[in-house]
This record gives structure tokens, sequence and C-alpha cells, in this order.
């Protein structure tokens, strides 16, 4: 058996939560899942439409907020009862927070970030990023079961899921949680400044290509189609188009977004080592031979004034 | 305040990375090595800490004779002293053990704190930390942003997905891994090199009974490397198709 | 002369002469009592320096003829004074009296041009010093200068008073003998005056010009061993920083040649030398430098050397503000703009902190062997911008073309780390050891003898201050090696460009007549800017400050970019990534339409038009 570990706040489930439940269920094995807080009768209802064995609402006051004993202690006790052979979890940042404390407490072994189970030997063999994602490594565990496994966000396809024909039963397990010693506040945003690029998920930046102050809308009808902060380089914040606030680069923000769409950018050294970190960067640049297409994953070489407004209205289709 | 601060040695990052012939780690003979980049941000907390309100910083590590290379490092930085477990097989070690050799050494030291980066830039187990506060019997909090610490208890600061934060108090003594970039890097200067040689490194075994629980069988690269995609065609085309291999394929939206 | 005046003499002389040796003795103690870093090392390359700039004074002509000769002249005048000067002291001490004697009638015939051309050129320098007024002499008129100015046209007036008229009076007159004691009492206050004025660079700068170190810029290691930590007070100042100090003359040609003087920041090298002098003289050898000097103005320099270069009298800045640069970063005090920087030297081993993999994709991508010493002939350096800016890779792959070409082997290094041309310049001796050392280790074992790169910083550290590790190979920039192998090429052309020579190689490594002949050659006219060849104007980046993007006053590059731009040229040749970097920065700021490229670039493209128009050419030798 395969327990499953979700998890949830305020009554929204953790989307990843779903994928070690794919895992699960693709081994085989009948699936488990626990639910652990302070009031999970929603959450339960939504995971037990799931092929899966049975839900556990995994249940105290104290769990209501996260704290890396409480939970610790909860699914402890529940792990042992249940006797699984292998305990899944989602590899998010509470994961990674108790479940290497759940296995220690367990003293059973655990493998985390996982991004694919292999048959290996009889067992099975757990692909992991290692060397920051440069290689990827099988690692099989050792010593008695169960042996803990945090799958990473996107390593299984959510579509994948089996639901059951009927929803799956549901039991309550009241949890001791014993003495907590952390005391967790609410959790916040940053208060956010007038722009803070550093916190943006999307960013439209704008370069000398963009040409004229006027045609800064363009990029910033782009912005908000994408849902993107508006940046942009030095020349365009030296020239006062917009504020230094909004500039990227060595002299400005070092950025970090899910999406770094830059357009009439060349791509100086110094404004290319303050948006390398994006995990996505698209350019788009008249000038086929402009340094930014060497750093970009996705370019077109065209002028912007036209791809731009196809963007925008692609993106409202 | 006495601080531990638990730093890996690794490769460095320009170490052509390439599977040795059984596959089970990589080729690292002649390999240059550095101390662990998200330990190094660990290691300035803990002297920032030091810096305001006083005490020592011990800085230990665990695994072969070369990791007193960054031990000094360290000391050359402005920790006080320093502690190496040694052994060869730590160096491939799992968490489990790792932390075994690192409480054999900070138990008997009585104390406040332990910091240590949020994970390591070769195994990346993110999980040393937080084992070893289960075995000290302390709590802890991972992915640190801010260090407020006060008499017997401290405040922290953690980061928390989809740009949230929370703090969290707890008592001392308490484990805190951190997350890279919450400070500023001091760099290395003579005066504290000059000043390293006079402070002391002890040395010690690792326990008995600490063996690792996982084994990499297979070591390899992954498929796809990065490589920029043209996307070709009138700009209408291109725009379109490029909305859509960022939905669909970057998922950035 | 009567017995009395002898003696009233005597008592005068020894007074003034006293009065001059105590003061000495002073600033004698004061200087030895530095480390020292005397050097002599090349003592005839030393010696035809010192007949070159002291005897003839080419170093002060060179900026300035008008002044130049005019200060020729007074030096002269002096030396040629000298014999008649001695004269006249061993007659009014009652020793021996010359005076009378057939050779002296010729002596003092054959020094009255000499007489004149001092009393034309200190007029003319008084005029300058006290009417013209130019800034770089300070902002107020020097009133020791102005009399002493006096002092010197009084003493030629004194002298012809006598040849042509006292002299020729039958004995001596009462005229005659208050005309002497004039000239004598002149003679005797301006040695009083020596001392304690920028006179005393009289006696010293002929020394300070000989120990001058013979190539700019020369900054020993620090020596771990000694627990040397560069110059952290008064104290820590060696011998050569003091007597700079000392023979500093107040000319203002430093501060004149000063790109971030120029630009309205605090940094002025002339007044680091004379706060240097004024703390010795002051005794406050246990003041931390930073205190001494302005805020922050240590981390103004760019490194670029015009200031040095431009010292009629021998003074070393660079390595002052190196020294006192380390100081500071040796207890953890650098720039704050430099921590990031630091932080991806020691992390990452460049300077942008970025990972190495994009180097192995361009020497891949642009189909580079690895070294082989029994294959290659030159090992190509990329350094930081051939392995990280696209742009420089660009002028790379155009020298590549180039060699190929011209059937030049050559490979790469596997691995390269920065050569830590910042980390020196910084004060970062640690960081810029470590470096060195790695750099030196992967040449020996590659058994590179020529090396050949496009950035003149790497070309400075590799070919210069590697020196100090004992690693001498052949290090040129590429203009130099491109130059070679195309020599009888030649192509028409009326482009007209203009050239920036970077100061690492313009003025360092005194190479700005190969660029200019590499574009003569291939068609273009070089529209020359104000500050060429080997005194250009900075642009900004160097001696860290590639990483100050924050700098006050006006930004060095634009400045430059703007005296590039009022030559009319459409197009900017360049010859450095740094200075690519920081003058396209300013291009794109200004929103300018120049087309701005590396040299490489230009000629690459210039030789592939040409051998699309005719057969290629065949291989040259590169030597």
């Amino acid at each position: 058996m395969i327990l499953v570990i979700t998890e949830q706040k305020d009554g929204q489930i953790n989307r990843a939560s779903w994928e070690p439940i794919v895992a699960a269920q693709k081994l085989g094995q009948p699936v488990k899942v626990a639910v652990p807080g302070a009031d999970t009768a929603s959450v339960a209802a939504e995971l037990a439409g799931a092929q899966v064995a049975e839900v556990v609402r995994l249940e105290a006051p104290e769990l209501a907020s996260y704290t890396a004993d409480a939970y610790t202690t909860a699914l402890a006790a529940l792990v042992a009862a249940e006797a699984p052979d292998f305990v899944f979890i989602p590899h998010t940042y509470q994961a990674r927070d108790y479940a290497p404390k759940l296995a220690a407490r367990l003293d059973r072994a655990i493998v985390t970030d996982c991004v694919a189970v292999k048959p290996y030997e009889g067992g099975f063999a757990f692909a992991r990023p290692v060397f920051q994602a440069k290689l990827y490594a099988d690692v099989v565990l050792e010593g008695p079961a169960p042996h803990l496994v945090t799958f990473q966000a996107g390593s299984q396809k959510i579509d994948d899921l089996a639901r059951g024909a009927a929803p799956a039963p549901v039991r309550v397990v009241a949890a001791q949680t014993g003495a907590v010693r952390q005391q967790p506040e609410a959790p916040f945003r940053e208060a956010r400044q007038a722009v803070d690029l550093t916190q943006a998920e999307r960013i439209v930046s704008v370069g000398r290509g963009i040409k004229a102050p006027e045609n800064i809308d363009l990029a910033r009808q782009l912005a908000e189609a994408l849902q993107a902060e508006l940046a942009a380089s030095r020349p365009i914040c030296d020239a006062g188009w917009l504020p230094m606030e909004r500039q990227v680069g060595s002299s400005g923000q070092t950025v970090a977004p899910r999406l770094y769409l830059a357009l009439g950018i060349s791509g100086a050294i110094q404004h290319v080592v303050g948006m390398k970190g994006a995990r996505t960067i698209v350019a788009i640049n008249k000038d086929a031979e402009a340094p930014i297409f060497e750093v970009a994953d996705y370019g077109i070489a065209g002028d912007l004034f036209d791809v731009v407004p196809a963007m925008i209205a692609a993106l409202k289709e | 305040m006495k601080t531990a601060v638990c730093v890996k040695q690794v490769v460095t990052r320009e170490w052509p990375l390439r599977p040795n012939d059984s596959k089970t780690w990589i080729r690292d003979q002649d390999a240059t090595y550095e101390m662990n980049e998200p330990d190094a941000y660990a290691l300035e907390e803990a002297l920032r800490l030091k810096e305001k309100h006083g005490g020592e910083v011990i800085v230990v590590s665990a695994g072969p004779a070369r990791v007193q290379q960054v031990l000094r490092e360290a000391l050359a930085r402005g920790a006080d002293r320093a502690i190496h477990v040694e052994g060869d097989a730590l160096a491939y070690a799992d968490a489990f053990a790792v932390a075994e050799a690192l409480r054999a050494a900070i138990a008997p030291e009585g104390v406040d704190l332990v910091l240590t980066g949020l994970q390591s830039d070769d195994q990346g187990f993110a999980q040393v930390g937080v084992v070893l506060a289960e075995k000290l019997g302390m709590p802890h909090a991972t992915i640190i942003m801010e260090v407020e610490a006060g008499a017997g208890s401290l405040r922290v600061k953690r980061e928390l997905e989809g740009q949230f934060f929370q703090w969290v108090r707890m008592p001392t003594p308490a484990v805190l891994t951190i997350q890279s970039g919450i400070n500023t890097l001091r760099y290395a200067t003579l005066k504290g090199i000059m000043a390293a040689k006079k402070k002391e490194i002890k040395r010690l075994d690792p326990p008995a009974g600490a063996r690792s629980r996982q084994r990499i069988v297979n070591l390899y690269l992954p498929e796809k490397s990065k490589q920029t995609r043209m996307i070709p065609g009138a700009p209408a085309e291109a725009a379109k198709e490029l909305v859509r291999v960022l939905r669909e394929e970057a998922r950035v939206f | 002369m009567s017995a009395i005046e002898i003696a009233v003499f005597w008592v005068v002389f020894l007074g003034f002469v006293g009065w001059f040796v105590l003061q000495m003795r002073t600033r004698r103690r004061l200087v030895m009592a530095g480390a020292d870093n005397f050097s002599i090392d090349d003592v005839p390359a030393r010696v035809r320096r010192f007949v070159s700039e002291v005897v003839f004074q080419s170093r002060v002509i060179r900026a300035k003829p008008w002044v130049g000769f005019a200060h020729l002249f007074v030096f002269w005048g002096f030396c040629a004074f000298a014999l008649y000067t001695s004269v006249q002291f061993l007659r009014g001490l009652g020793i021996a009296d010359l005076s009378g004697t057939r050779w002296f009638g010729w002596y003092q015939a054959a020094l009255t041009p000499f007489c004149v051309a001092v009393l034309a050129g200190i007029i003319f320098l008084l005029i300058r010093r006290g009417i013209v007024r130019p800034r770089a002499l300070g902002d107020h008129v020097s009133k020791e200068s102005i009399l002493i100015g006096f002092f010197i046209a009084a003493l030629m007036i004194t002298y012809l008073l006598e040849y042509l008229h006292f002299g020729r009076q039958a004995g001596p007159g009462l005229g005659e003998r208050v005309n002497w004691w004039i000239h004598m009492l002149l003679i005797l206050s301006f040695l009083g005056l020596i001392p304690d004025s920028k006179h005393l660079h009289l006696v010293i700068s002929p020394v300070t010009v000989f120990l001058r170190s013979l190539r700019l810029q020369t900054v020993p290691n620090l020596d771990f061993e000694k627990e040397e930590l560069g110059f952290e007070t008064v104290k820590d100042l060696p011998r050569k920083v003091r007597l700079d100090a000392f023979t500093c003359v107040e000319c203002g040609r430093c501060q004149e040649n000063c790109p971030a003087f120029a630009t309205g920041k605090l940094l002025n090298p002339k007044k680091l030398v004379l706060q240097n002098e004024e703390a010795l003289l002051a005794g406050a050898l246990d003041r931390k430098l930073v205190e001494i000097y302005d805020e922050n103005v240590l981390w103004q320099c760019t490194t670029c050397g015009a200031c040095e270069q431009a010292c009629p009298v021998g003074v070393e800045h660079t390595p002052l503000i190196v020294g006192a640069r380390r100081g500071l970063t040796s207890n953890g005090l650098a720039a704050e703009y430099l921590t990031g920087t630091f932080n991806h030297l020691e992390r990452r081993g460049n300077i942008w902190g970025l990972l190495y993999d994009q180097r192995q994709k361009f020497v891949q991508g642009a189909e580079l062997e690895i070294f082989d010493a029994s294959r290659h002939e030159y090992l190509v350096w990329l350094g930081c911008a051939g392995a990280f800016e696209a742009d420089f890779q660009k002028s790379l792959r155009a020298l590549f073309d180039i060699l190929r070409a011209r059937g030049v082997t050559f490979g790469v290094l596997a691995r390269e780390r920065c050569t830590g041309d910042v980390a020196k310049r910084t004060g970062n001796e640690l960081l810029f050891q470590e470096l060195a050392q790695q750099n030196i280790a992967e040449f020996t074992e590659a058994k590179a003898t020529k090396i050949v790169t496009s950035c003149p910083h790497c070309l400075k550290t590799i070919g210069h201050d590697y020196q100090n590790f004992g690693f001498h190979a052949e290090v040129v920039h590429s203009a130099t090696l491109v130059e070679r192998l195309t020599r009888g090429m030649s192509m028409p052309g009326a482009d007209t460009v203009t050239y920036h020579d970077p100061c690492y190689l313009g003025r360092y490594a005194d190479t700005h007549e190969e660029p200019r002949e590499l574009l003569g050659r291939f068609g273009a006219r070089v529209a020359e800017p104000v500050r060429t060849r080997d005194n250009p104007f900075c642009c900004g980046a160097g001696g860290g400050l590639l990483f100050e993007e924050h700098e006050s006053g006006k930004r060095i590059s634009q400045e430059r970019f703007e005296q590039l731009q009022a030559t009319g040229a459409r197009t900017v040749v360049m010859a450095c990534p740094f200075c690519s970097i920081m003058l396209k920065g300013a291009q794109a700021s200004a929103n300018a339409d120049l087309e701005m490229t590396d040299l490489m670039s230009y000629v690459d493209a210039r030789m592939k038009a040409a051998s699309h128009a005719t057969p290629p050419a065949g291989p040259a030798s590169a030597s």
C-alpha cells in the first residue's frame, strides 16, 4: 500500500498534491490518501474523487496552521498505524520542511525531489536531479519500509489522474500532535512597493528597439495581456522614458521571473547579468544577430511593431 | 550567542560534470572544490549575528581530508574555530549519515543556534539541516530569509510558495536552513586569511553506525539542453506560435 | 672684498646653508623611514630616459611645448650658472677669487645668451602663472612661486648688470658691491626657500625620474608571508611614494589629464600626492590614508594611467592608489560596488559571475581547438568578455577568421579564469594572486609561449603583472599581430572612422600606430578625437569602475563618447571589450546613430569584402 500525504491550506488543496497520487496509481498498488489539517472535509471530498482506497482526514486543532513539530508527530503516528510500503509526498516548500524530519522520526529512508519512478531489480529506482539539474541520478533506497518519496511539481501529469467510479471512503483520524515549539504567524506577501520587479512572475522589458517614448504603451498593453510587470534596459531609463526603478541589469534590478520577454533589447552584458536567472527568456528583435538571442529560450527575429500587436491579439483569443 | 554552521565542500561549478565508469558518481579525480554556496550564506548570516549579538561561530564539516579547505576559508571569513568530522565515505553519504556525523560534532558544544544552507549544490537533498534538528532534539525552520535573535528565542522569516512569507517564533537552541540571497556575502580578505592561520581545526572520527540508506545506481545527463528556439514565419503566425509555446510548453501563464 | 665683507658673508652663508641642510635632513629622514622599494632594474634604459627627460626635458615639452621650452631655458640656465655661482661663493667666502681669470671672461661671455633665455623663459612663465592662470596650477596664485620667479629674474638682471656694466668699470665701486650682494643674497634666499616649496623638485626630481618604474603602473605583488596588506596608514607608504610627495612640482598635469577630475568627481591625483606630503611633514604617521584623502576618491580612479604618464617629475600615482586600495580591501573595506564582483570572481572565476558553460558553447560554436604546443603557434586568450559577452565574441570570431585566412595556427585553453585584472587594480591581492597562479599553471602546463588577446586589460595583466610570478611569455594584442600578418595588403576605401585608443593599449602598451596602420591599410581614414594615441581619454571602465553603475558627476563614458562623436565620423572603432561595453552604453543612452565596431570585426569585414573582389592572398608568416 502507498500512503500519499497531501497538502491543503484553509480548505484549498495544493494542486501539487495530485501528482504523488498519480505516481502512486501508476505503481498499481492500493493507494491511501491522507490530508492533515483542522477542517479537511471539503478537501477530503475532493480527494475522494480520485481512484483511491481511502481518504484519511488527519485532524487536530493544532494542525490548522502548519508547524513541523505538529505535522511530524501526527504523521509519524499515522504512518506507524497504516504501515504502508511507501509514503509519497508532493515536494512543496512545506514538505521540504517536515518530510526529512518525519523520515528521521520513523528512522526510514527518504528520497526528495523525485521526477520519475523506474523499476529496478524487483524494486524501484527514483530519478532525481543532482548537481543543480545538470545531471540526473537514479537512486535506490535501503532499509525497512516504508520509504518516503517527495515528488517534484510537474513530474506527473495531473490529467493522468484515474478517477473512481464512486467517491472513495473517507475516515477521520484524531491526531495527537504533542508539544509544538514553533509559533507561526500568518503568511503574508511583502508590502509591495510601487514596482517590485524582483517579485514579478512575468516581465515584459523594453530596450532601444522601442524607438520612441510613445511606443512604450504598446509594450504596456502586452504586459497587461500577460499580467506582467513592465521593465526596461538602461538606455530607456537614462532617457527617462521609464523610471529608474524599472531598470533591469547590473545598474538596476536583478530579476528571476518565470517569463522574461525582451522587446528590442540588444542584450548588453550588463543587462544580461540582471535577467539571466529567468526561467524562460523570450527575445523579439529585428536584428537576428543581437546578443540577446544567445541567452533566449525562444526568439523571433522580427519587427516588434508587427509581432507585439499580433501577440496581444493571440493572447486575447 | 554560540552558533554552529554546517558547511559542505562541493566540486566547483565550472568542473565539467561527467558520470564515472560505474555511473555512481561524477568523475572527480583532480576536481577543484569550493564551499557549497548556500552554506556560504549560512556562514555569512552567522557572522552577522555574531557581529550584532556577540558570541562564537563554530564551523563544522563532514567529509574527507580535503574539506579542511572550506573550513580554512570559513575561518578566514571570520568563524572562530572549526570541527572536522573526517571520513572519506562522507563525501558521497546520504543526509542521515552526514547529519549523524554533524550531530556528533555539535551535540557536545551546547550551541544556541545551528545554521546550514538550504541544500547542497551536488546532491541537493535539502534534508541534512532538518534531520540534524531531529537528531539534536531541536526545533527547526527551513528556507529562512531573515533571522531575528532574542534571548532564548528566535523569530525567523520563512519563504513560502507564491511569494508568500511567514514569520515563525521558536525557542533556542534551534536549527535553521538558510535561503541563498538572504544577505550579501563578504569576500575573503588578507587580514582574515592571516588571522585564520592561528585558529583551531578540531578533528573527529565519524560516529560508528552511521550508514547511508540510499545509493545512486545510475547517473546520466538530462535529455534536453538549453538552446534558443527561433520561431520563424510572418509576424502574425510567429506571434501566435510564440503564445502557444509559452502557454503549452513553457507553461509560464 | 674686504675682510669685514667676507666675515659677514660667512655668517649669512652659514645661516642659509644650515637652514637648508636642516630642512633637507628632515625630509631625508621621512623618506628613508619608509619601506625600501627603490628598484633600479635595467640601468641603461634608465640612463637613456634620464638624458631624455631630465637633460632634454622631453616630458615637460611634449604635452606643452611653449611652457616646456620656457622651462628648458630656465633649467639649462641654472646648469650653466652653476659654475658662475660657485666662483662667486668661493670669492665671497674668501677662499679663492677666480673672477679675474681669462677663462672666466670667456665663460661669462658664453653665459650671456643663457641669461637672456632664462629671462625670457621666466617672464613667460610668470605671465602664465600670474595672469593667464591655468586651472591646473591651482585655484590660487602661488605667492611663493611668483616670488621665486622674481628672484630668478632679479638674479639674471643682477648678472647682466655685473657683466655688462660694473664688470667693465675700473675697480670695485659701491654699485658693484651692492649688485653683488643682491645677487648672492637672492641665491641664498632661494636656497632657503627650496626645501619647503615645490622648488624642491630641483633637487629631487632628477632622482625620482631616474627611480620611476620603466612601465606604467608597476605594482609588485604583496608578500603574504611578510603579512603585507597594502598601504593602510601614512607609515605604510614606501620610500618612492614618500619621495614622490616631495618631488611634486604642482604643475597639475596629472589633474588636467584625469578623466575622473574632468567629469566632476572629487579625485584629483595631484591632491593625493600633496596630501601625502602634508601628512608626512606633520608627522601624522599613524593616520589612516582614507582619513587624509577625500572620501571615496580612491574608488573613483579608472587606473587609466594618464596622471602618471603626464607627470614630468616621475611621480607614480597608480601604485599609490592601488596600494591604498589594497590597504582597504585587505581589511574588507573595498567600495561596496565591488562586493558583487569579488564574489563573482571568488565563486565563478569571472567578473560577471556567470557559468563557464557559456564559454564552452562559444568554443564549440566557433570550432576552436584546444591549444596544443606541438600543433599551434599561438594561444588565443579569450578572457571574461570572450567567454560571455556576445558582441566581443563576434570580434573574436573575426580574429579567428583573420588568423585562419593568414594561415596562423592557434588554439585556446580548455579552462580559463579571469586574469585578475579587476582584482589587481582594486587591491584584492588575495584574489588576484589566486587567479594569476591558476592561470599561470594552465599556461605552463600547455607550454604556451606566444599568447594573443583582444583584451588590453588581459594584455597588461598577463604580459606585465604576471612577470611578478616569473611568468614571461610573448603576449601581444590582436591589433599588433594582425598588423604584422597583413603587411603588404591594401584596400582602397574612403571610409572615415574615428578610433578610440584603449588606455591599456595605447597608453600602457604604447600600441597606437598598429591600429591606425590597419585601418589605413583597409581603406579607412581616421578622424582623430581629442586625447588620442598614447594619451587617450578613458572610457570609464578600468580599475573596477566597470561595475560602478552610479558614478558621481558626468559619466566618463558619456564624455568620451561625445569626444568621439565630435569627430564627425559615422563609425567608432574600438579595440577593448570594456571600452566597447562603456561606449556602447553611452551611445545607447545618447540614442546616437553611430556604428560602433571592434577593430578586428572591421578589418575582417574589409578583408572578406576584398577577397570577394580579388583572389585571396597567400598565407603570411606571423613574425
